[in-house]
């Protein structure tokens, strides 16, 4: 029997060029050609006279104050990669490691981060910190000759991104201690090393590939630092590049081309350093050999000295990371008076920084007094708040969703053609936005799209008036596709492939098994990284500020107005307090995406068949219990 | 009932199986066995259409499958890790391929409840997840999963290597006998010999792509074709040339013995040579003890039943008899 050729109209021949058309573009569409055309950006500068000067641009970062915004950012990076590193092994040798009194505690404080972070983050750290914030006016109370703008600039931006960025820390640091053989240091001991010597000989070599990638991943955040910077007042280049992106050739040289040369810098730099911890990656250092693997136990410190020192220590980092939440938390419920005078008071207690809408009266000059009507509004009940929390939930959602389906279609796709060269192109091309810096992606939209010449998005411009959401959702998408594709494809990985075999044995075609077998297992994975990047693009900073205009002003955009227009001419009265709601509102969404997807999304079927069956039984007692309600043994038996 | 015709198998540059001709009957229990990465899994993908043969042909009941669809060709297998869908609980594993056929759901029910009662899962084990089951019960539902749409043939790629020791033999026999009550032609592959020689109504043994022999578990353990098989099957001793001297055996051919034909310190009997020899070592199983005797430097290894009463430690002299009618006799 002779095997028919598939023919070029059967549905799977229209699928796989459907599919390599749509790839094709998506990669030279939206990855390749925008970057390229940044990089042109570069060497297409013309003088005076209108001729193309290509090293125009080299020229003046060499002459100008170009250098400072790299040497800034590359000193912001070097002195995160030892800030963080401190901060980040600190916290997890003192929950994971050693025995700290109330390390349960301590380990959610340092895990607020997770839930709290990005422009929030600022945002709280300036609630506390800034020229009019709690602490600094309980400061000024105390010293009144100090300067009360003294949080800004370098040291700020450094305080605010070291616990801004031990996040990876807490996760990935804590899985490879918690990883260690406990009979390893137990040998070292009894070989007669001291307890700081098997830390040092023992734990520490096992920790160094986790260290070196998140050192890596430390300096690539701290290169690319927006929100920090942009609030705190540092200059370093991402937010030039925006300042740049935004700024026209009548106000200074040649901006565009400028900001795209601080682009491709930045790339160049993040491909060096991902290709350094790629090589490093594929060494496979340190592979436990045990086969059966005994739980770390926590070690005691004996010395009482250093003891007492590590407990101060994890007490006052506790203070550093729970400080701004706890102050947020209670000050998101207070009115705008007790706001106003950063004092605490149940009498003060209120729900109008989330819901409603109150009047303000308030002095004038002259002496008079004034009444603007619905002036102090609740996060949910102001209209530009509102509007952005809804863009930027719907631009979010669509972005975190498309990205998981083209990247599910990809990598079964991937899986189907192991080993050949189209599926390891497909799979290095949906890579590829992981080696360029975001800002530069962002530029090369904001840049490349507005106009109406691109023929491939029939001759629109993408950046003008709503198309503009458009762009923020291709580049949200696009952003994505790297993590997406790494957790997705890591969950393939997971399948069993005889399951595929045994579907397609009992007569289901690659479609329905694809469909009914495979889809549904990596499902709670997919639904992850749904989440995840939902979580992270809802209130997204850097994306944001490049494609801002009134057209497409996300919730991170409003939540920094929430930090310039206090009061201003009696409007947004309440802005800080809504920007305390806007912080527990983040925190409550990431706190409960984090339960989804690490918790609910984490138990297997039989896990959720047992669950249903515990909470049977717990309504069935419940029920024998009410009045006339049926015995829990007897509904049982029912 | 299953004829495989010359067939070819090649992976890029590399061929994994040359000429196999094999035929099994109806209702037979056959297994393929050999050593990891011999060709007998690569054998029967090709017979379940996984594999897409480089040449030759796959017929069951005179008609050419070979490349008939998967999904079309009515065989049902048990994969080594079960590959039951994680996602579904045991009812819809049996019933998948129920379901794919587009049958009435009554009918589904009616069918998954009824093979689940022929291999012994309750309707309480039906409604849980595959996770909630021991090793047992999984490979039950396998096999019922594989038995529910009526196939004609089922395969077997080495359901039993992922269990332990005692619930491999136990299941072992509970296979036999699904075997025999469905009276369905099963096709076995395993690299585990005892339980090729326990289950099985003929075995073929895979070495690097061929097949070395076929024929009845006794066929195989006692006549094996080839020097691979005789070394492959159970545990064997190569004769020495001094010992094969004194029995009288060719010269120009390797000899070897099993070792429970070899009988330690008794008398020989009628055609028997007796070797001295000195207990090296020991190995005790209860049932029975595994003697390692030094005979001039080489060491022979026989196997007495347990009496009881004998039991030869290290450096005791004994006599090995053996009889030249027990030995396997290969071209050197």
């Amino acid at each position: 029997m002779q095997k028919a050729k598939p023919s070029w109209r059967s549905p799977g021949m229209i699928w796989k060029v459907f599919g390599t058309a749509f790839f094709v573009y998506l990669f030279f569409g939206f990855m390749l050609l925008p970057c390229l055309n940044t990089l042109a950006q570069i060497f297409t500068t013309r003088d005076a006279a209108g001729n193309i000067d290509p090293l125009a641009v080299i020229r003046f970062f060499l002459a100008g104050n170009m250098p400072r915004f790299l040497w800034n950012s590359l000193k912001l990076a070097l002195c995160l990669v030892v800030t963080v590193n401190v901060v980040g092994i600190s916290i997890v040798l003192l929950t994971e490691y050693f025995d700290i009194k109330g390390a349960k505690v301590l380990r959610i404080g340092y895990m607020t981060t997770l839930v709290y972070s990005g422009v929030a983050l600022v945002t709280g750290y300036l609630f506390l910190y800034d020229s009019d914030g709690i602490l600094t006016t309980w400061l000024k109370g105390i010293f009144p000759d100090m300067n009360p703008s003294w949080f800004t600039g370098f040291n700020a931006v450094l305080f605010t991104m070291t616990f801004a960025c031990t996040s990876n820390h807490c996760l990935f640091l804590r899985n490879a201690i918690r990883g260690i053989d406990y009979n390893t240091v137990e040998a070292a001991r009894n070989m007669g090393a001291k307890p700081f010597k098997v830390l040092l000989k023992v734990v520490f070599p096992t920790l160094i590939p986790t260290l070196f990638s998140l050192t890596v991943m430390t300096f690539i955040t701290g290169l690319c630092a927006m929100s920090a910077p942009t609030l705190l007042g540092y200059d370093s280049i991402n937010p030039e590049i925006v300042r740049l992106a935004g700024s026209s050739v009548a106000d200074e040289a040649f901006p565009q081309a400028r900001a795209a040369l601080l682009s491709v810098i930045l790339a160049l730099f993040t491909i060096i350093l991902l290709n350094i911890l790629t090589a490093y990656e594929r060494k496979g250092h340190y592979l436990s050999v045990s086969k059966t693997k005994a739980k770390l136990v926590k070690q005691k410190i004996t010395n009482p000295v250093a003891n007492a020192l590590a407990h101060i220590y994890a007490y006052v980092l506790f203070v550093i990371y729970m400080t701004p939440v706890v102050m947020i938390v209670l000050f998101a419920f207070q009115n705008y008076p007790a706001i106003r005078s950063k004092t605490l008071s149940f009498d003060q207690f209120t729900l109008i920084n989330f819901f409603g809408q109150q009047d303000y009266e308030f002095l004038t000059n002259r002496g008079k007094l004034r009444t603007r009507v619905g002036s102090i509004s609740g996060l949910f009940s102001n209209a530009d708040t509102v509007g952005s929390i809804r863009l930027s939930f719907v631009l979010s959602a669509i972005a975190a969703a498309l990205a998981c389906v083209i990247v599910v279609v990809a990598v079964n796709y991937i899986f189907r053609n192991k080993g050949k060269k189209r599926a390891t192109v497909l799979e290095y091309s949906l890579l590829f936005p992981w080696l360029l810096p975001t800002i530069l992606i962002c530029y090369s939209y904001r840049t490349y799209f507005n106009t109406d010449t691109v023929w491939y998005v029939f001759n629109t411009n993408l950046y003008y008036r709503e198309n503009v959401q458009f762009l923020i959702i291709m580049a949200y998408t696009v952003v994505k596709l790297p993590f997406a594709l790494r957790m997705i494809k890591a969950a393939f990985y997971a399948i069993d492939e005889e399951l595929e075999d045994a579907a397609r044995n009992l007569g289901a075609s690659s479609l329905v098994s694809f469909l009914r077998v495979k889809l549904p297992i990596v499902l709670p994975s997919v639904l992850a990284v749904f989440a995840l990047n939902f979580n992270a693009l809802f209130t997204e900073y850097d994306m944001s500020a490049t494609f801002h205009s009134s057209y497409g002003k996300s919730y991170a955009m409003v939540i920094q107005n929430m930090c310039f227009e206090e009061g201003r001419d009696g409007y947004n009265v309440n802005a800080s307090g809504r920007r305390c709601a806007s912080t527990v509102f983040i925190m409550v969404i990431s706190a409960l995406i984090l339960y989804l997807v690490y918790g609910v999304g984490a138990r297997d079927l039989g896990e959720r068949l047992e669950a249903r069956a515990k909470w049977k039984r717990r309504f069935a007692a419940w029920r024998g219990k009410l009045p006339g309600g049926k015995p829990a043994d007897k509904a049982n038996a029912a | 009932m299953i004829e495989l015709k010359d067939i070819v198998v090649r992976f890029g540059d590399f061929e994994a199986l040359h000429n196999i001709n094999v035929e099994v009957k109806e209702g037979e229990f056959f297994t393929f066995l050999g050593p990891s990465g011999c060709g007998k899994t690569t054998t029967l993908r090709t017979i379940t259409g996984f594999i897409d043969p480089a040449g030759g042909t796959v017929n069951v009941n005179g008609q050419d499958i070979t490349h008939v669809p998967i999904e079309k060709r009515n065989i049902g297998i048990v994969f080594q890790s079960y590959a039951l869908f994680p996602t579904m609980t045991v009812y819809d594993n049996i019933a998948f391929g129920l379901k794919i056929r587009k049958l009435k759901k009554a009918e589904v029910d009616q069918k998954v409840r009824e093979i689940a009662r022929k291999v012994d899962l309750t309707d309480e084990q039906l409604q849980k997840a595959v996770s909630q089951l021991s090793g047992g019960q999984q490979q039950r539902v396998a096999i019922a999963r594989a038995l529910v749409t009526g196939p004609a043939i089922i395969c077997m790629d080495e359901p039993l290597s992922n269990l332990d020791a005692k619930l491999r033999v136990q299941l072992r026999n509970e296979l036999k006998k699904m075997q025999r009550d469905f009276g369905i032609t099963t096709i076995y592959v395993t690299h585990d010999q005892e339980e090729a020689l326990t289950l099985s109504d003929r075995i073929a043994v895979f070495n690097k792509g061929f097949i070395e022999q076929i024929g009845t578990p006794n066929e195989i353990y006692n006549h094996s074709a080839t020097e691979f098989v005789c070394n492959f099957i159970g545990d064997i001793n190569a004769l020495p040339a001094e010992v094969t001297e004194k029995m009288g055996l060719a010269k120009d051919e390797k000899h070897f013995i099993r070792l429970e034909r070899i009988r330690v310190n008794q008398p020989a009997i009628a055609g028997e040579c007796c070797v001295p020899g000195v207990v090296k070592d020991y190995e005790y199983y209860g049932l029975y003890i595994k003697y390692h005797v030094d005979v001039n430097g080489t060491i022979l290894k026989a196997v007495e039943k347990n009496d009881g009463v004998h039991l030869y430690r290290q450096g005791e002299k004994v006599s090995l008899a053996l009889s030249a009618a027990d030995v396997m006799s290969y071209p050197a």
